[in-house]
């Protein structure tokens, strides 16, 4: 079988001065995603890698980059997780990391429980001895431009999330040669958000889910609408009833703009193989990697190929 | 059929001297949970309302009560769910306050987010008005005893916290065929600080859909995540299997798939319920048409009026 790694860099009306460094940045994070396998990595470790190098890139709102809450501080959100055990770790509400992913990777990996949140995930840090750094590190003056210009976060979501100020979550999923997958989602929440707000991202079923039996799913788009449909775990249950990847998130992100009226994104991809990057957003930066082919896409029915080479 | 309100106070094996007391407060909060929907309330005022009582009472691992961190801390989870818009409300490893599922219900309400955690959490109370109580007193000589217990090197949290009753949680369905869920607990015994269970995420310590139905779960948080198992049966349930079939192959996947036990309270719209659980008790308690339903082993049905005292 072959192995398959899907990113996206969120889904929102991505305005076109972002546009070409989102598609390089999702590009650039699934072939590292999929370099991992190369190296002989499994699912687990390219969905990491992948999510790590969109935390580490500027352009989207995770790791570095990331949106400001109210306060103009940076909390965090990420969730990690294997569909071969259904195993998985999440931090919430973190502060001062680079990448959160590898945070909630080690909570999947060293401690009995699966989410860890605020000063609790930033002293579990701290014992493992992950580097806490200053926030004012993953802080763009992009950012903070744009949370000076928005500060009151009032005008309610739902009628703004389709105009230009959302910013959104990124993640991976992935399957490797031996068919197991594995998804992870990380970001910097609404920007404006209240002190201590969670989203979707963190949040197992809404964010992510992961299961060697239906599939892998990242979502993104308005968090708080996802977590009403529990969107991640909605597309698989639809990949279980017997609906393609495409299907099913098509079906599924349809239902969310029906009865929550919430726009979204999702990537899947299924034990087999098969993959998809759906959204109902105006844009969402995306790309695959798949037998040596690098797809990618920002608008919808844009579908474009490379050869991927390392 | 409606209105009808079930109630748990968490599954689990519980010392015999304490299972009096814990069928006494599951009944007790049934009748005022069920006072309210017979005066004409709302599903979601009786699940907050019964859910209340039990925080406020000692004998259950909710509010007053609840299990110690690792540090000896309490540290609570919470969630509630209209089924109607699919609005939720969560907080997360909130301290000091005596109603963790009214804090909740006021996310949803009053704020344009689903979940609040930690600090965040404390500063919307305050600036809801919400009194802050000293953490002594929500600490019980029960429950500072067993965290002392599980200090000892050849403790077993996970092992121990099925000693005692987990999580509370109610689902309702209103004369209007409205559907509610709530949840709420301290946790599981000796966790690590910030560690958020199952509880307050949505699909696995709840969820409410008046399409249908809702549940509310309890037992080992880590699995119910694992699995999603509110979602679950409410999968089952969409595909056709009654509220009791639907529960228990929920319950039945989540021990063959990652070898959990568990409980769930589960109503449909026309008004039939369910109490099942695989660990070998929950307290329960159901009330529909002046009937009180009861019970805390496998098999246990007790009924008698409802306007009979106890």
């Amino acid at each position: 079988m072959s192995a398959v790694v899907v990113v996206h860099g969120g889904a929102w009306a991505i305005p076109d001065e972002l546009a070409e460094a989102s598609v390089d940045g999702v590009k650039a994070a699934a072939c590292e995603g999929f370099s991992v396998f190369k190296r002989g990595g499994n699912a687990v470790d390219a969905v990491e890698a992948a999510v790590r190098a969109l935390e580490d890139n500027a352009v989207f709102n995770a790791g570095h980059g990331a949106a400001l809450n109210t306060d103009g501080e940076v909390e965090l959100d990420a969730i990690i997780m294997d569909g071969n055990t259904l195993a998985s770790g999440a931090v919430s509400c973190v502060r001062n990391i680079a990448n959160p992913v590898s945070l909630a990777r080690a909570v999947m990996e060293k401690t009995a429980h699966i989410m860890l949140t605020g000063r609790g995930a930033n002293m579990f840090a701290e014992s493992i001895g992950i580097t806490t750094i200053p926030t004012e590190t993953l802080v763009t003056e992009y950012e903070r431009k744009e949370w000076e210009k928005h500060k009151n976060y009032v005008a309610g979501v739902m009628e703004d999330f389709n105009s230009h100020w959302a910013h959104d979550t990124v993640g991976a999923v992935a399957v490797d040669c031996a068919g197991n997958v594995a998804c992870a989602t990380s970001t910097g929440g609404i920007r404006n958000k209240m002190v201590g707000r969670v989203g979707d991202s963190p949040i197992i079923g809404c964010g992510g889910y992961a299961d060697n039996f239906s599939g892998a799913v990242s979502c993104t788009g308005h968090g708080e609408s996802i977590l009403k449909v529990t969107l991640a775990r909605l597309i698989l249950s639809q990949i279980e009833q017997g609906k393609s990847v495409a299907d099913a998130s098509q079906l599924s992100l349809r239902y969310m703009g029906d009865r929550v009226r919430g726009a979204g994104g999702a990537i899947v991809v299924s034990p087999s193989g098969q993959w998809a990057a759906t959204f109902t957003t105006e844009r969402m930066a995306w790309a695959a990697v798949e037998s040596d082919v690098l797809w990618y896409g920002l608008d919808p029915n844009m579908r474009l190929k490379e050869q991927f080479s390392t | 059929m409606l209105p009808v309100l079930v109630v748990h106070g968490g599954a689990g094996h519980i010392p015999k001297e304490r299972s009096e007391k814990s069928t006494a407060g599951v009944c007790s909060a049934v009748r005022a949970g069920y006072a309210i929907l017979q005066g004409g309330g709302s599903s979601m005022d009786a699940v907050v309302e019964a859910v209340s009582q039990l925080e406020n009472n000692p004998s259950f691992n909710a509010g007053c009560g609840s299990v110690l961190n690792v540090k000896g801390e309490v540290e609570m989870d919470a969630i509630v769910m209209d089924g109607k818009t699919l609005g939720s409300g969560a907080v997360s490893a909130v301290r000091s306050i005596a109603n963790p599922v009214q804090l909740a219900r006021l996310v949803m309400d009053k704020t344009s987010h689903a979940c609040l955690t930690a600090e965040g959490a404390t500063q919307f109370a305050s600036a809801m008005g919400v009194p802050t109580v000293p953490q002594e007193s929500l600490i019980t000589e029960y429950s500072r005893m067993r965290w002392k217990k599980n200090l000892a090197p050849d403790a077993n949290p996970v092992e121990c916290q099925m000693g005692k009753m987990g999580t509370v949680g109610a689902v309702a369905v209103d004369s209007d065929g409205n559907i509610a869920c709530a949840t709420s607990t301290g946790g599981m015994l000796n966790k690590m600080e910030g560690r958020v269970g199952d509880t307050p995420c949505i699909g696995c310590g709840g969820y409410a859909d008046n399409k249908i139905g809702a549940v509310s779960t309890t037992g080992h948080g880590e699995a119910i995540m694992k699995v999603t198992l509110a979602r679950v049966i409410l999968f089952h349930m969409e595909q056709g299997q009654s509220v009791e079939a639907a529960s228990d192959l929920g319950l039945a996947y989540m021990k063959s798939r990652v070898d959990g036990l568990g409980g769930v309270v589960t109503v449909d719209p026309q008004g039939h319920w369910a109490a099942r659980f695989s660990s070998l008790q929950m307290s329960w308690g159901a009330a529909q048409k002046d009937t009180l339903h009861y019970g805390l082993y496998t098999g246990e049905h007790f009924t008698q009026r409802i306007d009979v005292p106890h």
